[in-house]
């Protein structure tokens, strides 16, 4: 199976646990095959889809506002985003539909964008609706979902979304090693002609 | 303080575990020495009788680990390079005419007819376009099985090359075919070269072969061999009489060292009788391989004690027979006949032994085994055929050394002696040269180096539990308790981890095998060893001139451990607790041995870096002249970009249209893919082109990012920031919870990122930057245990970034940033890049970030502009791209020459040449000024119209290509050219 590297870009305010979603990702099943990284910020996990099998690249962001200006570098490139809030604060709902924006006038296009609304182990102090969250995604055509990292809810699921929505190879930009492999396979069978 | 300890004698607790990292070391490169040598010497002269012999004095066998005895071989032991150069070997024939066999484009059909007139044996490697991977051809013999020809898949892993049906892996293609020339493995029957190739006595001959490519198939020479009986085919000629006796010991002693290891002789002919003074081996080449793990090396030092060594000969095919080409010219050794009768006598010697099991536990001629090959296959790079252990370990770790009773066809054994007795223990220094009976050592010169003694090794690497390593018997023998392989000895050189990921440099491991805390450091960085360093970041001093940033033998052993002598031994003591070990001079003396066999050695990957690198300096090849334009171009004309990030892009670009270049063209000869697997060629190619490009350019980079920066104004306005965010404390920066490092760690750091200004490779520098956010991830962790996201790293790289002052970082990262391969931009790496990248943005404007809180509008432009450069796809570069300098002289009467680098697009002409000329070099009156190619003396105006940089190519690609200049001079003969060139008007016009 071809392995696809897919960079994922992690966007959301400081706090609302994107880098938990993403350890809870991947250190569930934890693979000891797979050279682990060097830190939380940046991990990476091999997941099957369909013929495929799709390597995230998981690029995690700083959320404080002083670092928003960075966000560029490190979504430039993203075969998908994926935008935390958390739910029991409305703030970093707001911080989300700004991110949004900022995604759809600069970030790559055919960009999959994932909303996720975390920390819904802590409903009784809830701030942010599900309904008008979910409505939010679908008006963006954005994937929706809400997780827990701390309970492991959802957290598989958010990836799996993301993994169905990667157009195929055909289609995605040629930034893996992969198409590399694949342009240069012209060039070496035509090379000995003699 | 290495002398107070005997040699040979060392503290034996101390040495337990170094002294048999030594031995494993020494084992190691032995073995692969001897192989190299297999390799050259396979073809011996054939006699009547072919014959072996076989481990005589257990001495015999410890000679070739003896200093002396080496190093008198005089090239002979060294390497096997030497040697391939004074004889034809093998491995030799195929490389220098590979156009004959290795037949990439042709197919399968094509393959068939080629084969078909073909005697069995005869072979080709092609490339099978459906499958993607290059299939060994290989004619079979009439009566066999229907299909006159044999399709056998090679499966390329990382670094290593192996038939899909074998466990057997190989650094190149050229080592796998010869290594199937000489033994069968998985094959029916060994290789077998075109008698004209086989058989062609000097170069000469090989190259008239090559020259004809793939047509030498259909060509005379060819067909006029092929008439030739097979059977007395002089395959070999290259064993020279004269070599020295030392030699003929030296070999021999390998060859039987490696004979006493097998395990594998039928059971019934394993009777242990008391041994005799020698023995007589026979030997059967048909058997099934494997192949060697040279830390077993030493184990069965010993005297053999069978007489009943299996009969090798007995059963040969013909093919097997000529192929092997080695003959042992048994001449008049009494001992020796009588030997040989006695063997007869017993009649086994001439009993066709069953076919053995193959080697593996695989089923033989699986059709196509699953993709992930043997496990041990996989990942190890290779310079030589390696072992591959596919037999799982079963055997109980018993004391006894008892073979396993797997008839291993590589017959001859020794191993019987095993079973009986314990090992002899075997000084840690050099055994001193014991006497011979020079009769006997003259049948030794006869003896090749064949399948069989490769047969052997293989069989010996099949049974790793059961023996102990070379290390342990050593060991045992300095202990003198030649009881019991111990466990831990067992680690074999295949289960360390060689850090084999070459191919990531990104991604450093650390090999757990090499427990001894021997941080590869080389020495000399040796100063800077600090002890507060935990020993997994230790190894950042990285000696990159070495270009071996990654995998190989080299790297692991020599580059590591070599050097590192003096650490290692520093570190061992400190690892004891001050017990005072100290490396026993023998040891010592033998390290440095190793390490000069192992310097000889090369991975392809290095290989394949230099022989780039040295086509890279030679300006009669189209890519040296490439390079070395565009170098001087870069020296002379810096100050012509805009800004270093544009310095930068157009360098990055450079070196990726010469990668392409390199893929597309036949100028790498023998041609890369036989070399290097598939997957990897580009990861080597971009090695190969920092090497060339980024490590003659270093300082001029550094000085034109320098002045780049000093003219902005951003040097200035870096420090001062910087001095800033200095005094701020952690939690000024965003910093929330993390414990910061301390000064002592921030010394440490900014240690490392000297280290990595050292570094002309942005790959290189980037693992560097990685190992500095390992640390920093190390500290705050430590502090609190939990993990950390970019929400706490990104404010802490941030915050050690302005602790450590260091204005040249912004260009460091600038560096990094615009050459680092684009495909590793999405990894780790970049990742980390991107952060300290990010970090530096916001020092550099921290006071604007002071008062707004936020990055000025120009700041982020810079960014987002940033952004969308990094991610626009760039258009393959083309051919017609890599000729864009023209190096042009002028030559005046008085002045004499100057020369001058110009940007020259294929389709101008040279006309609009001359314009650029006049202007470059200031000439008053172009129009007395013409362009001329000046070859070998003779001088040639070109016309206005033509185009100098195809002129140029077309030169290149001739076949022998002559030295040419461009001239910019003044036109002898006024009255020839000047009016055709006024008629084109334009000639002031510069470009």
């Amino acid at each position: 199976m071809a392995i696809r590297e897919l960079k994922v870009c992690l966007l959301g305010d400081t706090g609302v646990g994107k880098s938990s979603i993403v350890c809870r990702f991947v250190q569930d099943h934890f693979d000891h095959n797979i050279s682990p990284t060097i830190g939380a910020s940046f991990l990476t996990k091999t997941v099957p889809s369909g013929n495929e099998l799709h390597k995230f690249l998981i690029w995690d962001t700083a959320g404080q506002e002083r670092f928003h200006s960075l966000a560029p570098m490190y979504y430039r490139g993203s075969a998908a985003a994926v935008i935390v809030y958390d739910i029991t604060k409305l703030d970093s709902f707001q911080t989300l539909k700004r991110w949004v924006k900022e995604l759809k006038e600069h970030g790559p296009e055919d960009i999959v964008v994932a909303i996720a609304g975390n920390k819904n182990d802590l409903g009784d102090i809830r701030e942010v609706p599900m309904k008008e969250a979910k409505e939010f995604a679908e008006s963006i055509a954005a994937i929706f979902i809400e997780t827990s990292a701390r309970n492991a809810v959802n957290v598989e699921e958010l990836f799996q979304k993301i993994s169905k929505q990667i157009p195929p190879l055909e289609n995605h930009e040629d930034e893996t090693s992969e198409s590399f492999k694949l342009s240069r396979q012209p060039a070496a069978s035509t090379r000995r002609c003699c | 303080m290495a002398s107070s300890s005997p040699p040979g004698n060392p503290p034996s607790g101390l040495t337990d575990r170094s002294g048999s990292f030594f031995k494993l070391i020494d084992t190691f490169a032995s073995e692969i020495g001897e192989l190299k040598r297999e390799m050259v010497q396979t073809p011996l002269t054939f006699d009547k009788e072919p014959m072996d012999l076989q481990g005589l004095e257990a001495e015999v066998c410890g000679v070739y680990l003896q200093s002396p005895s080496c190093a008198g071989l005089g090239g002979e032991r060294d390497s096997g390079y030497d040697s391939l150069r004074r004889r034809m070997s093998v491995l030799e024939r195929l490389t220098q005419t590979h156009p004959v066999w290795l037949l990439l484009a042709v197919s399968e059909e094509e393959a068939t007819r080629i084969l078909l007139t073909q005697p069995p044996g005869v072979f080709l490697v092609r490339k099978s376009a459906a499958l993607q991977r290059k299939i060994l051809s290989v004619r079979l013999k009439e009566d066999q099985s229907g299909t006159p020809i044999s399709h056998l898949p090679v499966r390329e892993s990382q670094y290593t090359f192996s038939l899909e049906e074998s466990g057997i892996s190989f650094a190149d293609l050229f080592r796998l075919v010869a290594f199937y020339c000489i033994s069968r493995d998985v094959l029916p029957f060994t290789l077998k070269l075109p008698e004209a190739i086989a058989s062609a006595k000097t170069q000469k001959e090989l190259e008239e072969a090559a020259q004809l490519g793939a047509g030498f198939w259909d060509s005379a020479l060819c067909s006029q061999h092929r008439t030739f009986p097979r059977a007395c085919r002089p395959l070999s000629r290259t064993l020279s009489p004269q070599r020295s006796n030392r030699n003929r010991e030296g070999e021999e002693s390998q060859q039987r060292h490696t004979g006493a290891h097998c395990d594998s002789a039928p059971p019934t002919l394993r009777s242990c009788a008391s041994p005799p003074s020698f023995r007589l081996e026979r030997r059967h080449s048909s058997g099934p391989l494997c192949f060697v793990t040279p830390l077993f090396l030493q184990t069965h030092r010993r005297p053999p004690r069978c007489e009943d060594d299996p009969p090798t000969h007995a059963v040969r095919s013909d093919e097997d027979l000529e192929n092997e080409g080695k003959s042992l010219k048994l001449s008049s050794s009494p001992g020796i006949e009588q030997h040989v009768d006695k063997v007869k006598l017993n009649g086994k010697s001439r009993t066709p032994p069953p076919r053995p099991p193959p080697p593996r536990s695989m089923p033989r001629r699986r059709p196509a085994p699953p993709p992930p090959g043997p496990p041990a296959a996989t990942t190890r790079p290779k310079s030589m055929p390696v072992a591959v252990t596919v037999s799982p370990r079963q055997q109980p770790t018993s004391t006894k050394r008892q073979a396993p009773a797997r008839p291993s066809m590589g017959g001859k054994q020794g191993s019987p002696s095993k079973t009986a007795s314990p090992p002899i223990p075997v000084p840690s220094n050099p055994p001193p040269p014991r006497p011979k009976k020079p009769d006997l050592e003259s049948h030794r010169c006869h003896i090749a180096l064949d399948d069989e003694t490769i047969a052997k090794a293989l069989s010996r690497a099949k049974l790793p539990p059961c023996q102990p390593t070379a290390a342990d018997a050593l060991l045992e023998g300095n202990a003198g308790s030649p009881s019991t392989p111990k466990e831990r000895g067992r680690q074999r050189l295949s289960d360390m981890s060689m850090s084999t990921s070459s191919s990531d440099s990104l991604e450093y491991s650390h090999s757990p095998g090499f427990s001894l805390g021997l941080a590869p450091s080389p020495s000399r960085h040796l100063n800077h060893q600090d002890t507060v360093e935990d020993s997994s970041d230790d190894d950042d001093d990285v000696d990159e001139d070495d270009e071996d940033y990654g995998v190989s033998l080299e790297t692991d052993l020599e580059m590591r451990h070599r050097p590192s002598f003096k650490a290692r031994r520093r570190r061992v003591g400190v690892s004891l607790g001050g017990g005072s070990f100290i490396l026993p001079r023998a040891l010592k003396g033998r390290f440095r041995k190793v390490s000069g066999m192992l310097s000889s050695l090369m991975t392809p990957e290095r290989r394949a870096v230099k022989r780039i690198a040295e086509m890279s300096r030679d300006k009669s090849s189209y890519f040296g002249s490439l390079v070395q334009d565009y170098i001087s171009f870069v020296q002379e004309n810096r100050g012509c970009h805009t800004s270093g990030t544009d310095f930068l892009q157009t360098l990055r670009q450079f070196m990726t249209q010469m990668k392409a270049y390199l893929r597309q063209s036949s100028e790498l000869d023998p041609p890369l893919e036989s070399l290097i697997p598939e997957d990897q060629i580009d990861q080597v190619l971009e090695k190969a082109m920092h090497k060339c490009v980024l490590k003659p350019l270093k300082s001029v980079i550094e000085v034109a990012l320098h002045d780049f920066q000093v003219k902005s104004g951003a040097l200035q306005q870096l420090k001062e920031n910087l001095a800033l965010a200095k005094a701020k404390r952690p939690q000024e920066l965003g910093v929330d919870g993390a414990v910061p490092p301390d000064p002592l760690a921030i010394e440490k750091i900014r240690h490392k990122f000297l280290n990595m200004r050292k570094m002309y490779s942005p790959e290189k520098k980037v693992s560097l930057l990685l190992r500095v956010c390992k640390l920093i991830y190390t500290i705050m962790q430590d502090n609190s245990g939990r993990m950390y996201g970019a929400d706490d790293f990104l404010p802490m790289l941030t915050y050690v970034v302005a602790q450590c002052d260091m204005p040249q970082l912004d260009t460091e990262i600038q560096f990094m940033m615009e050459l680092l391969d684009p495909s590793l931009l999405q990894g780790e790496g970049g990742y980390y890049l991107t952060s300290a990248y990010g970090a530096m943005a916001l020092i550099k404007n921290f006071q604007e970030e002071q008062a707004a809180r936020v990055l000025s509008s120009e700041a982020r432009n810079t960014l987002h502009h940033w952004h969308r450069r990094r991610t626009t796809p760039r258009s393959a570069p083309t051919v017609d791209d890599f000729q864009n300098y023209l190096r042009v002289a002028l030559q005046e009467v008085d002045t004499g020459c100057t020369a001058k680098t110009l940007m020259v697009q294929p389709y101008t002409t040279t006309e609009e040449v001359c314009s650029l000329c006049a202007y470059k070099f200031k000439i008053p009156d172009p129009n007395a000024y013409a362009l001329f190619l000046v070859i070998e003396g003779t001088r040639q105006q070109l016309a206005p119209d033509t185009h100098p940089q195809r002129i140029k190519a077309e030169l290149h690609g001739r076949p022998c290509a002559h030295t040419f200049h461009f001239v910019y001079r003044r036109i002898p003969n006024l009255n020839l050219f000047i009016p055709a060139i006024m008629d084109n008007g334009n000639c002031i016009q510069v470009e």
